[in-house]
């Protein structure tokens, strides 16, 4: 009896609708946070036993010239592409937030890169940017410049993949920004154009404040992006030419699964986290500061 | 308030993908100046697809031409047939489609479980397991790659298509949009549903889950997009050419085929249909899931 | 016999509210229960625990003479009519009916009867193909009720039922209601905050306040009796006008108002008076100096509020429709006429009231001391 009544709590219906997926987080989500974080005290190549090294591994990198250099180019990338992502995404859906004809290929237009995946994006803009032979060199040849060697050049391949990247996410940017431009409410401009503010004038003291939680959103999430970057380092560069793409997620990559240094690849790894939990909470700070929040 | 307007307000999202009208004064032929940054915008956003298009008709000597040619002389379609001979696409194509199916029926019915748990039954530990459920959602997957790998390979699944179905089966993002909707839902129609005679499971999924369409779609393209566009994880786990996915495959055939411009162009052109296809068809869901979530592959 | 049996039924919230407090009572079967309070007096958490939607802290609650404490709702056999009907918007009006009997595997040949007789009796058999959404309010609370009905169940809970509907619907659905009952005699309870629904529906009330029961009754015998100050103040409209007074040698003093009232112990009082037990008062009877306010001519009578010396008592009630209502050191209450009789603003009259229609309440407990005979 008493067994039968705790069957039929709700404490075990919950675990037992709770359970499969919770399982599933803990296995490839909980377990793999602290596992990371006991390798990263280890050495180990993924196939022996783990040897314990303390904080060898965190005491090697500041002394690791191939970190430090992934680190000045994700902190270029990430310099460069949050604004420019974030920006170009406010002014798409700015221009994009009004009822002309053609809105609709418009919006369409701007909107489609988001669901192009990463590798897909990176074909394109590969043969978009071939240096003999691609639309990118002839169009800027028109102006007098070029021709570049975009993705085979040192100087430039970095900057030739933030803009791939800010092509493929300002669609994204904009879609958030256009959602929270529609949640203005029309009294408010309304009201400020009767008080004989000029369109600029509303735009920058109503309509940005208005988007604040929009942009410290993206402005978060384009960050941690950018720390995060690999998929197109990796398939357009692999890092090059020589060092002058390599970021740390690609570094950590090719550590564990190329030259099984896995615990040195580990401590890499928790180096990003706890950068990206600074980051965040310093931008999160400020923007509790600059941010209004409407009730 | 009518329950049926409550329930399509707690979904209330803007109504992005709405037809936008023509100019509010009913006069079609005023011009406005936003044109003028909205075309070149516009245009810039799609000469890339656009050219990948025309390069992917044409022939090989036409690639090695600059200036480039614009317009091809013919159409030649014998490049995707190429495509179709020299790589397993196919199988490819075959195998996304199975982990992305399974994947998105997983979260579809382990979020919606404990979503729902997470929601409406108060069990034991419940508020501390939420909260550790959330902080994943915080985790990079860089982070957790390694170990997430080694337990792959503990349970015998790498090169297999289990290795990117098993551990994505649930996601903390699915659960909590779920829940979050879930509490919106007026609680006395699953109270009526209980004293009807219907069990938790039958609350659930007779009288919550049809009342979560939106909600389910959003979650449904989001993990769609994500699991379809997904490389490191195949690239960590995939060996065998007939395991690949799409994304995978094209790196590989990428490689294969440097030079072959037009191939690889048309390869590009079918691995980016099935998405737009689908993007095009589930526009309203697609945007209504970007817009609140804020998640790509 | 199934009828439904509270035995010191008590329910604490985690964080110490007591919504109920050892809730002791019995309905019979087959009987029309009120349970009737300001709100949060406990009374919906009670139906909720009957329901099963809430649990029982400590107490039994007996169907028939079967506990139900820890027997699921879908097992309990006991329908329920929300406040706001809580119909199943993705379903027709059909499946709305046939859910519960569906859920409980009965047989489809049976559940069409049922859900075509239920609906034939309540009217909405054109409404059967609609989606709650298409349905005007009146016909929602019709389905609500069908959908309740057509599982025959063991006992019905209305929760406030009518609060959603306007004023001239929720009359005619009240006589409704107490029709449907009649004729199938269900045990049922109903929970409502509004007075005039626990006088007219009921054949017994419950008067709730601070999760205590105050006072169990036909519901004229509570009008007539009232056990404390609070019934006395909840139930009736215009309320029961409350003077606070002096009670010594048999005779209770309040403002320019003395009463004798033979056999009353010395000590503060406080003397309930009906409005429509104040009448103008005749030479030689005791009576209070009554100064004209506000006429509301009704119809069939007329209600005048104005103010009497004294000091005015505000029963205890919790509802927030129940203000102090003091103008210096006058009272102000309000009082019942016939149509004839219409005083206009300004007036002065003096007001009398037959000694035997005077309830008495003790100044400190609030109990009754003296009840008035009808």
């Amino acid at each position: 009896m008493n067994v039968r009544r705790i069957m039929r709590s709700d404490h075990v219906a919950g675990w037992a609708f709770a359970f499969p997926a919770v399982a599933l987080i803990v296995a490839f989500g909980i377990v793999p946070i602290v596992w990371s974080a006991l390798m990263s005290f280890q050495k180990t190549n993924l196939l022996s036993t783990p040897e314990w090294i303390g904080l060898n591994n965190y005491r090697a990198l500041p002394k690791d010239p191939l970190f430090k250099t992934s680190i000045v180019h994700a902190m270029i990338y990430a310099a460069l592409f949050v604004p420019l992502s974030v920006g170009g995404g406010l002014f798409a859906a700015v221009a994009l937030n009004r009822r002309i004809r053609g809105i609709r290929f418009y919006r369409l237009a701007v909107f489609v890169p988001v669901v192009v995946s990463t590798i897909a994006t990176s074909i394109m803009f590969l043969w978009l940017f071939d240096p003999n032979f691609g639309l990118a060199n002839w169009l800027l040849g028109k102006f007098g410049l070029g021709p570049f060697g975009f993705f085979t050049s040192s100087d430039g391949a970095l900057y030739s993949i933030i803009a791939m990247t800010v092509w493929g996410w300002i669609g994204f940017d904009a879609i958030i920004y256009l959602a929270a431009l529609q949640g203005v409410p029309q009294e408010l401009l309304e009201a400020a154009s009767l008080d004989g503010a000029r369109s600029w004038s509303i735009f920058r003291n109503i309509t940005l404040p208005l988007l604040g939680p929009a942009t410290l959103f993206l402005v978060v999430f384009s960050t941690i992006n950018a720390i995060q970057v690999f998929d197109e380092v990796y398939f357009l560069t692999k890092g090059g030419p020589g060092t002058a793409t390599y970021v740390p997620v690609l570094y950590l990559f090719t550590l564990a699964f190329q030259q099984g240094i896995a615990g040195y690849a580990a401590a890499i790894a928790y180096v990003l986290l706890v950068a990206i939990l600074i980051l965040t909470v310093i931008q999160l700070w400020v923007g509790k500061r600059m941010v209004y929040y409407a009730s | 308030m009518s329950q049926a307007s409550e329930i399509r307000a707690g979904t209330a999202l803007p109504a992005l993908e709405e037809e936008a009208g023509r100019d509010p004064r009913g006069d079609r032929f005023v011009f406005s100046w936003w044109h003028l940054v909205l075309f070149p915008l516009a245009i810039l956003m799609v000469v890339p697809m656009i050219w990948m298009v025309i390069t992917s008709v044409e022939t090989l000597n036409e690639t090695r031409h600059f200036p480039p040619i614009l317009v091809p002389s013919g159409i030649r379609w014998q490049n995707y047939t190429d495509v179709l001979q020299r790589a397993p696409f196919a199988r490819w194509f075959l195998n996304t489609l199975v982990v992305t199916v399974v994947v998105v029926a997983g979260n579809l019915l382990f979020c919606s479980l404990a979503g729902y748990a997470f929601a409406r039954i108060k069990f034991f530990g419940r508020d501390v397991v939420f909260i550790l459920v959330l902080a994943t959602l915080m985790i990079p997957f860089q982070v957790i790659m390694i170990p997430t790998f080694l337990i792959v390979r503990k349970l015998g699944l790498i090169d297999t298509l289990g290795a990117l179905i098993v551990p994505n089966l649930a996601g903390a993002f699915g659960i909590f949009l779920l829940r979050q909707f879930f509490r919106s839902l007026p609680i006395e129609l699953e109270e009526a549903a209980r004293i009807d005679g219907a069990s938790r499971l039958g609350v659930l999924f007779k009288i919550v889950l049809p009342l979560s369409g939106p909600v389910l779609a959003t979650v449904a393209v989001i993990t769609f997009l994500w699991t379809w566009n997904d490389f490191l994880w195949p690239l960590v786990t995939i060996y065998n050419p007939d395991n690949m996915t799409l994304q995978l495959g094209l790196t590989t055939f990428q490689g294969a085929h440097q030079t072959n411009t037009h191939l690889l162009m048309a390869a590009n052109v079918m691995s980016v249909l099935p998405v737009l296809f689908l993007f095009f068809g589930a526009q309203r869901f697609f945007i209504r899931g970007i817009a609140t979530s804020g998640l790509k592959g | 016999m199934p009828g439904l049996t509270f035995d010191h039924v008590s329910k604490e919230f985690p964080g110490g509210t007591v919504a109920v407090r050892d809730l002791s009572l019995a309905i019979a079967d087959g009987e029309f229960m009120i349970f009737v309070g300001p709100s949060g007096c406990g009374k919906t958490t009670a139906l909720r625990m009957v329901a099963g939607l809430e649990k029982i802290t400590s107490g039994t609650i007996t169907v028939g003479d079967r506990v139900i404490n820890d027997v699921s709702p879908r097992d309990r056999d006991i329908a329920m009519v929300f406040q706001n009907y809580a119909l199943y918007p993705h379903m027709t009006v059909q499946r709305n009916l046939a859910f519960g009997l569906k859920e409980r595997k009965t047989a489809k040949a049976e559940i069409e009867r049922r859900v075509a007789e239920v609906s034939a009796m309540l009217g909405i058999d054109d409404l059967l193909k609609r989606r709650p959404a298409q349905l005007s309010g009146g016909q929602r609370q019709r389905v609500a009720m069908g959908r309740a009905l057509v599982r025959e169940p063991k006992a019905f809970l209305l929760d406030e039922p009518l609060s959603n509907l306007d004023a001239k619907l929720r009359v005619q659905v009240r006589g409704d209601l107490k029709r449907l009952h009649q004729r199938l005699g269900i045990t049922t309870i109903y929970v409502t905050h509004d007075q005039v629904e626990a006088m007219t529906l009921g054949e017994r009330v419950a008067v709730l306040s601070n999760g205590v029961l105050q006072q169990l009754g036909a519901p004229q015998d509570v009008y007539d009796h009232p056990v404390n100050l609070f019934v006395a103040g909840f139930i009736g409209s215009p309320p029961m006008n409350l003077l606070r007074a002096e009670a010594k040698a048999g005779v209770a003093t309040a403002g320019d108002l003395s009463l004798p009232m033979a056999g009353l112990p010395d000590g503060d009082v406080v003397l309930g008076l009906r409005p429509e037990h104040l009448r103008p008062a005749t030479d030689g009877q005791p009576s209070t100096e009554f100064q004209v306010e506000v006429v509301e001519p009704l119809g069939d009578g007329v209600i005048v509020h104005g103010t009497v010396s004294g000091t005015l008592v505000t029963a205890p009630s919790g509802d927030d429709e129940v203000l102090p209502r003091l103008a210096g050191d006058r009272a102000e209450i309000t009082t019942k006429f016939e149509p004839t009789l219409r005083p206009s603003p300004g007036e002065r009259m003096r007001l009398a009231i037959a000694p035997h229609h005077v309830h008495v309440f003790d100044g400190r407990t609030g109990d009754v001391i003296v009840q008035a005979t009808a």
